[in-house]
């Protein structure tokens, strides 16, 4: 099919020539699903694995559970090779990537303020190929930092108050799922390009023979198709609160999933756990998205952003 | 050859030994598979459970792009699996991870397996025959009913392929004593390295005891490879789930630097 449809959008300030990412977490760095179809000629972006200052060991095994229901549980933890490392390993393939047209977004992570101007600033220096920046305040799986860094509107905002003075380019806040309407107007009113949403669910499962978490730690957080509906409602809800646009992330499994998104108010959309188990999924939410919007009659994706009659 | 999606066909399925099937299947992926790899295979059915199912095989013959997989039934997907029929098809990622290597040292190598690592070390019986290279094999269920007979059959006639008296070199042993040595395998190793000089290890089993078989080796000086398994989300090293604890700190992943590690790294 050849579509007559303008597919670029721009996530705060990121160029994307379709509104399709890949959730941090979900798609390695990209190399990995260069097997499965050609990254760099498809995606619009792609969201690097979070990545701290130094490297992190990340949480002990198991880190993942089968939930049934459509869900899975993970607790990697952030396992990452610091900032340098990354650069050295992934930076001449990212390079590539950018070049390609396909936008990378690389994901700053830390457990304290203090951490993430270091990999912030590690970052700017060392990673010309990031078109932009997503600033992970939401983890649930670490000890210190992560979630507790974005869970109330202060918080959130001091954050952002630390990074924005040290990069110039475009800064997406990750954000957990709860209070996204306050903590959104928190993180806009700071200065942030955009934000994505959401996070993983925290959740347990326990196994009820040993009675002990079915993972290493008793909390995780909850991912897969099962979480779909709570994320596009989570992104309507903080449409209505921003003015800056939003990268919708949660279960999307389909076109139909991702076009959801786009009617609830986000100008981008992630593939995430889908990534896992359909590794060639996001190929076809690409195609699907196109002809969706063709046959809405638009000229411009952009013109089903927040489309959604209530 | 780095992981893709493979259409792939049932050609037959069936129990093999108590709660162990083995599935024929024919996919393009047979040509590229190597000894130790695995695939990740999309049971149809239920869309409630997501994950692929990871499989190691014990044979895949690049001629006539066929895999022989062989798996324990213990949840619901292996239990999906077991239920599919010849002629239905679904969709595998492969070839996954990273498999056996020949070993450094020229000499005998022993191999020991335990319940369903046993498909993975027929794979490299046939890759160290393929090289020349004679084995020894201990293979250890927990009851006479759970030995899968056709991959010992296997294994006999690759040491028959050998030319060497092979009954005294595939050593059974059963937890239970209903057949072959009464006890795990790591006693029987211990009597085979009393007797012979062997110059490497290949092992695939339950964790603890690839700890021991590990522990053993090392006292005797030889090389081990171990195949692990882990809990794993997506099989080519994008989520990194299934972390493996090394000896030096920090963690491997299974599906992408493993599934087959040096023993000697590993932190038992």
């Amino acid at each position: 099919m050849v579509s007559t449809v303008n597919m670029a959008v721009n996530l705060g300030g990121i160029a994307m020539r379709n509104p399709i990412n890949t959730a941090s977490g979900t798609f390695g760095n990209g190399m990995q699903f260069e097997g499965f179809y050609d990254v760099g000629a498809t995606l619009g972006a792609i969201t690097c694995k979070g990545v701290a200052a130094e490297p992190w060991d990340g949480n002990p095994a198991p880190r993942l559970a089968e939930l049934g229901g459509a869900a899975i549980m993970n607790s990697v933890g952030l396992q990452n090779p610091g900032v340098r490392g990354f650069v050295e390993r992934y930076g001449t393939y990212l390079q590539g990537l950018s070049d390609r047209g396909c936008a990378v977004i690389c994901q700053v992570a830390g457990h304290s303020l203090e951490e993430y101007e270091q990999a912030m600033d590690l970052f700017e220096e060392l990673a010309p190929f990031a078109a932009g920046f997503e600033i992970n305040i939401s983890c649930p799986n670490i000890a210190a930092g992560g979630a507790a860094m974005g869970a109330t509107p202060a918080s959130a905002a001091e954050v952002m108050r630390a990074i924005r003075p040290r990069t110039k380019r475009p800064v997406v806040v990750k954000m957990a799922p709860h209070d996204v309407a306050e903590i959104g107007r928190a993180l806009e009113a700071e200065g942030a390009d955009a934000l994505s949403l959401i996070n993983t669910i925290p959740g347990m499962a326990i196994d009820v023979r040993t009675r002990r978490s079915r993972l290493a730690r008793p909390t995780a957080g909850v991912s897969g198709p099962a979480i779909h509906a709570i994320a596009v409602r989570m992104v309507w809800e903080c449409a209505q609160a921003v003015s800056i646009p939003l990268c919708g992330i949660g279960g999307v499994a389909s076109w139909e999933d991702a076009a959801e998104m786009i009617l609830a108010g986000a100008t981008a959309v992630s593939v995430g756990t889908a990534n896992l188990y359909d590794p060639t999924c996001a190929v076809r939410v690409v195609e699907g998205l196109e002809a969706w919007a063709s046959q809405q009659g638009v000229s411009k994706i952009g013109e089903l952003v927040g489309a959604f009659e209530a | 050859m780095s992981a893709t999606q493979h259409d792939f066909e049932v050609l037959s399925c069936g129990q093999a030994a108590q709660d162990v099937w083995h599935m024929s299947i024919h996919s393009e992926v047979a040509a590229e598979l190597e000894p130790g790899q695995f695939v990740n295979i999309h049971v149809p059915g239920d869309g409630a459970h997501i994950l692929r199912v990871p499989l190691s095989f014990s044979h895949a013959d690049s001629k006539n792009g066929v895999v022989e997989l062989y798996f324990a039934v213990v949840g619901e997907g292996t239990q999906r699996l077991a239920a599919m029929a010849p002629g239905d098809r679904s969709t595998l990622v492969g070839p996954c991870g990273v498999g056996w290597k020949l070993p450094a040292r020229q000499g005998r190598a022993l191999l020991v397996a335990g319940g369903i690592g046993l498909p993975p070390i027929v794979a490299a019986a046939r890759m160290l025959v393929s090289a020349g290279i004679g084995f020894d094999a201990v293979v250890g269920a927990q009851t006479s009913d759970k030995h899968v007979e056709d991959l010992l059959d296997c294994l006999r006639t690759l040491c028959k392929d050998e030319g060497c008296d092979c009954a005294r070199k595939v050593v059974l042993t059963t937890d239970n004593g209903t057949r072959g040595i009464a006890g795990f395998t790591t006693q029987a190793m211990e009597g085979l390295l009393a007797e012979n000089p062997y110059a490497c290890v290949y092992t695939c089993g339950p964790h603890p005891m690839m700890a021991g078989v590990a522990h053993l080796a090392k006292g005797s000086g030889i090389a081990c490879q171990a195949s692990l398994e882990a809990m794993m989300g997506c099989g080519f090293g994008a989520c990194s789930c299934c972390n493996v604890a090394l000896k030096g700190g920090g963690y491997a992943l299974c599906c992408s630097d493993g599934p087959v590690f040096d023993a000697e790294e590993v932190a038992w």
